[in-house]
């Protein structure tokens, strides 16, 4: 009896669970079809998520996090590893079971400019959603639809207008209605504030953090920014070529990163302050293609630190205790 | 702090509003039509279409006033028969300038018939004799330009304006009706092989690839000639000249279909539409067909243009529209069979010629325009 | 069920009386654009001789069919001898057409510079200084400053190199076109020098190598080489590394602030992270909405900022030192510059307004030498007048 309540418990408390997760593209085939090269987008990532919380997941461009991102949502087909969402192995899940599923998970994306169709109104693109589904009763759609608009701050009058007419701000505010308009439990958002003004990003980090307090939502929050997850994340993921070299709690991030790839990281934004003289880390050279990773730890070519060991080995993806993993030689000493 | 920022998140909804009602915008249509209307030469298209279909449709309302038939008797009453023994029929026109209709040949004057009387006197009798001529006029074969006839006759003695307009309507709606199939077919088949991309894509694809090798022209006088053996009738042959020629064109509007649909299943919004669990035919024709739509009614008013010269190649060549019924091309082909008409009587073909002009450059003009207005980001 | 009809739409008859006053307007600026001109016609003189640019009271306008979109609309500030001026602002905000008005690279017939000067001090090959009023100046002569003593780096390292053209072709152009004398081997030394300067490891492979296979990085340190290539009195860096990764933009940013002590000229940085302001510039000008809200020297816009909008532009960018839960937001939208009333266009999101807020749009106030600021809270009575 024990066991099961157990059970249950872990089954509403853990929304999310990755496990040894792996995503490949194929580069180049040979006439029959066999894969002789291949980009590993994402290599072997494992987290867990709670229902309620927000991991941010950090990484530049070419690190794999829109990729995982979307393989998390079955947009890919994942090569390798499981995805358990809500206690249900989703990995392989067929297309008409994984229909259902999709409306409890949904993604947010960075451009808010090419992720709304161009020829359908506001009203058209919320509703749409809406009647698939079949959320509310017919009749109730379109006072469904405006209620929602009001709740993402949108006037209205909007109803009729289409996406173009509307600034960056506002359209991003159009693809949340959109993604919350079928009631998820869990949320990608793909830098969702990256194509942003200053201004407009904190309303819209503020208007997530509303809306996840209100709907009980789960996020999943993908920026190559460290300062704005951390107004939003409980746990934070650091990813660099595919693979996670540092995960953990905000707090043992932010007040003690372990990754000298994460130290970078943090040294490299600008403050915005001008008697703010950072001794600051600058790496050097570019991050490597991704369809041709270096040997070893990925990081070497332009870790300050990399040793011989780093070349050859690749670290293991280890705990250091409360929940804070890091895949480094130099912490194993 | 905390509080302060509160409350001021529940006041953007109020606050936005005033500087925001200042802008207001055209709405979609409007822009399109505006930019539409903003170039000249699309207006000129336009007119220029218009009335094509005006002449073409509404004129024989105006001028076509049939004829009624009358059975021509000789002075007793009696008919005048043949050498087959049938009654020899005229046309009667209810007034003067009656006009002739899409089939009527002017046959006034074909045959005239003119009963004389000679009286003799011979040795105190007179004799009556009654003679009756038939004097067989030429047919009122191309007749200059006239009252009667506004651009003459030709060499059997159609009304050559009242024929441009019957013409025109076969090749307008023959036209149409063959983009029509086009675009329907293209769709399909372009949708089907972008969307679904792989093994469908490819056998789609090569499909097309052969479909456009094949050598249209020759494979057309093939048809023809069964056409002409199996004894079809004259009305129906060039509507399936023009499923064939749908038959060998598709693959053009298939491949810009596929094209479009193959850049637009990579947009961000029909990730989102997937994420949602649209069904598959929702995420094709509600999501990517209406965003290849602008291009697709580009292309199609391009190609009703070449749909038009098309059918006029096919009739010039004898292969299409056959007599007693006109297109444009036919009455072009009249030059092929006269050189005299060729030289001496412009009034026979050069109509039917500008027509073809006005109508191609017509469509062409509409089609450039419609590129530019659909274009959101095309700016001038 | 309610009926949402109001979609807050232009009428036809709108639309046409816009078009029609649209086309006048547009014909006379472009006349003015096109026409020919003798020198003396566009010379000016500085208001500060150590002033390499000075823009004053600058208006370009966007005649849109939807309306006239003032872009820039009465923008006023100096870039002076061997400094930094980092122009920021948010999206709309006029920054960008600014540099482009600077460049004579407004997309015309719609885009016109409608009125204001630029004066730029060039500096001839024969050594003397000649003040040019750029707006005036018409397209046939702009060749005399753009490129030259102009020179311009854009955000997009990825489409602002030719694919088709090694980097070395297109580095020795610029060498030709400023020095049409000089030999290939002069301009293959030259360029190698010049990337060399921008801190690429290896010039020569990269002088043979196409765009393309450089990383975006690399690209931007291109772009920076082509713009020093013809020394230029003035660089304008138009959000240099907003396409690229932080780490990278780390370096770029590096690289420019050691470029800024080797050469003899100044850069206009546009940008709108405040963060690369701080570092990078010695005065910061803000925009908003097409308008110059503040100015002055770094320090006194990051230490003592004084309109509403700087504050909360500095409040709401997240930063990794603060502590809070929530982040401070400006509410309401950057606005669309079309129809804007005449009083402070930051009115409505502004969470100081005092009554005179709704009266006329309030003039430039000198609050310490150099600062300004363009706000009712700060302005003594008899400046509004």
């Amino acid at each position: 009896m024990a066991e099961v309540l157990n059970n249950e418990n872990q089954k509403s408390e853990n929304i999310l669970e990755v496990r040894n997760l792996r995503k490949c593209f194929p580069l180049k085939k040979t006439m029959t079809g066999k894969v002789t090269q291949e980009l590993v987008a994402v290599d072997d990532v494992s987290f867990t998520l709670k229902a309620g919380e927000t991991l941010g997941i950090v990484g530049e461009s070419g690190c794999g996090k829109t990729t995982l991102g979307r393989t998390i949502l079955k947009l890919h087909k994942s090569s390798g590893g499981k995805i358990i969402f809500d206690g249900v192995d989703i990995t392989d899940l067929k297309p008409k079971q994984m229909r259902e599923i999709r409306k409890q998970m949904q993604i947010i994306f960075q451009d808010p400019y090419s992720s709304l169709p161009p020829r359908s109104t506001v009203g058209g693109i919320l509703s749409e959603p809406v009647s698939v589904h079949k959320i509310v009763p017919k009749g109730e759609v379109k006072d469904y639809v405006l209620d929602l608009m009001e709740k993402c701050g949108l006037r209205d009058y909007y109803y009729e207008r289409y996406p173009h007419e509307f600034s960056g701000g506002q359209r991003q505010r159009i693809c949340i209605a959109r993604a919350l308009s079928v009631k998820p439990k869990l949320v990608i958002c793909d830098e969702p504030v990256s194509a942003l003004d200053v201004s407009i990003q904190a309303q819209i980090i503020n208007l997530l953090k509303q809306l996840q307090k209100d709907m009980n939502l789960t996020y999943v929050f993908i920026s190559h920014d460290l300062s704005v997850v951390k107004f939003i994340s409980d746990k934070i993921g650091v990813m660099y070529l595919g693979s996670m070299v540092e995960f953990g709690t905000k707090e043992d991030i932010f007040a003690n990163p372990l990754h000298p790839y994460t130290q970078a990281l943090f040294s490299a934004i600008p403050q915005p302050d001008p008697d703010l003289k950072m001794n600051r880390i600058i790496l050097k050279g570019d991050i490597p293609s991704p369809a041709n990773p270096p040997k070893g730890c990925r990081f070497h070519t332009r870790c300050p630190y990399a040793t011989d060991k780093c070349k050859e080995e690749v670290p293991e993806y280890k705990d250091y205790g409360n929940g804070h993993f890091v895949a480094c030689h130099l912490l194993q000493k | 702090m905390e509080e302060q920022t509160k409350v001021e998140t529940t006041q953007t909804n109020d606050t936005e509003a005033p500087l925001d009602k200042n802008v207001r915008l055209m709405s979609p249509t409007r822009m399109v039509v505006r930019r539409f209307f903003r170039s000249r030469l699309s207006i000129v298209g336009l007119i220029m279409v218009v009335s094509l279909f005006l002449f073409s449709f509404v004129g024989p309302y105006f001028v076509a006033d049939l004829p009624d038939e009358v059975v021509q008797t000789d002075a007793n009453g009696n008919p005048i028969l043949d050498e087959n023994g049938d009654p020899i029929i005229t046309y009667v026109y209810h007034d003067d300038d009656g006009k002739w209709g899409e089939i009527e040949l002017d046959k006034r004057g074909m045959t005239e018939y003119a009963v004389s009387e000679t009286t003799y006197t011979v040795n105190g009798i007179t004799y009556t004799l009654r003679q009756t001529t038939e004097t067989n006029i030429e047919d009122n074969m191309l007749a200059p330009p006239s009252g009667d006839h506004i651009l003459g006759t030709d060499n059997q003695g159609y009304d050559i304006f009242v024929r441009l307009m019957y013409g025109g309507r076969i090749s307008l709606i023959v036209s149409f009706l063959a983009v029509f199939l086009i675009t329907v077919l293209g769709v399909i088949m372009g949708g089907i092989a972008g969307y679904f991309g792989g093994f469908i894509d490819n056998i789609i694809m090569r499909v097309c690839d052969i479909l456009i090798c094949l050598p249209g022209i020759p494979i057309l006088l093939i048809i023809s000639t069964i056409l002409d053996a199996s004894d079809i009738d004259a009305k129906y042959r060039i509507y399936l000249l023009m499923i064939y020629l749908t038959f060998i064109s598709w693959p053009g509007t298939a491949r810009l279909v596929r094209g479009q649909i193959l850049s637009l299943r990579e947009q961000e919004y029909m990730v989102a539409a997937e994420a949602m669990g649209y069904s598959v035919p929702r995420k094709i024709f509600k999501h990517l067909v209406p965003n290849v739509m602008p291009q697709l009614i580009v292309s199609m008013s391009l190609s009703l243009g070449s749909m038009i010269l098309y059918e006029a190649t096919l009739s010039y060549l004898n292969l299409g529209v056959k007599a007693p019924y006109a297109a444009w091309g036919t009455m072009i082909n009249i030059i092929s069979q006269d050189q005299d008409i060729l030289q001496n009587h412009l009034n026979v073909w050069v109509p039917a010629g500008i027509c073809i002009v006005v109508a191609v450059l017509g469509f062409n003009f509409i089609g450039d325009g419609l590129r530019d207005a659909l274009d959101p980001k095309a700016r001038r | 069920m309610s009926k949402i009809k109001n979609a807050n739409r232009l009428t036809g008859k709108e639309v046409r009386a816009i078009a029609k006053q649209n086309k006048k307007i547009i014909r006379k600026l472009e006349a003015y654009k096109n026409r020919k001109a003798e020198e003396t016609e566009y010379l000016g003189h500085m208001s500060k001789p150590e002033n390499i640019l000075e823009i004053d009271n600058l208006h370009t306008y966007f005649f849109t069919e939807q309306g006239v979109v003032k872009a820039v609309n009465g923008v006023s500030f100096d870039i002076p001898k061997n400094t930094t001026v980092g122009v920021v602002g948010e999206s709309g905000c006029g920054k960008s057409v600014t540099s482009m008005s600077v460049m004579r690279l407004i997309q015309g017939p719609t885009g016109q510079i409608y009125s204001g000067s630029i004066r730029f001090n060039a500096k001839l090959d024969n050594g003397e200084t000649k003040v040019y009023d750029i707006a005036k100046m018409p397209m046939d002569d702009i060749h005399k400053i753009r490129g030259n003593q102009i020179a311009m780096i854009f955000q997009e390292p990825m489409t602002s190199l030719n694919p088709v053209f090694t980097i070395g072709q297109q580095l020795d152009e610029v060498t030709f076109i400023n020095h049409p004398e000089a030999t290939k081997e002069d301009a293959k030394a030259k360029s190698l020098e010049m990337l060399d300067l921008v801190g690429i490891a290896m010039p020569e492979r990269v002088y043979d190598a196409y765009p393309h296979e450089l990383s975006g990085g690399m690209r931007q340190r291109v772009m920076i080489s082509m713009a020093l290539a013809s020394d230029p009195r003035l660089i304008i860096a138009d959000e240099p590394t907003t396409a690229l990764d932080v780490t990278i933009q780390a370096q770029i940013l590096d690289l420019l602030r050691d470029l800024k002590t080797r050469i003899d000229g100044s850069i206009m940085l546009i940008t709108h992270d405040l963060g690369i302001i701080a570092e990078m510039a010695d005065y910061v000008v803000v925009m908003y909405a097409g308008r110059v809200i503040e100015k002055g020297p770094v320090s006194e816009i990051f230490h003592n900022p004084l309109h509403p909008y700087t504050i909360g532009l500095q409040k709401s960018k997240p930063t990794l030192n603060s502590d809070s839960d929530t982040l401070f937001n400006i509410p309401g939208n950057v606005p669309n510059p079309v129809n804007m009333p005449n009083h402070c266009y930051f009115k409505e999101r502004c969470g100081k307004c005092i009554g005179k807020c709704s009266g006329e749009y309030p003039q430039m106030f000198e609050v310490t030498p150099n600062h300004f600021v363009a706000c009712h809270l700060y302005g003594k009575e008899d400046q509004n007048g």
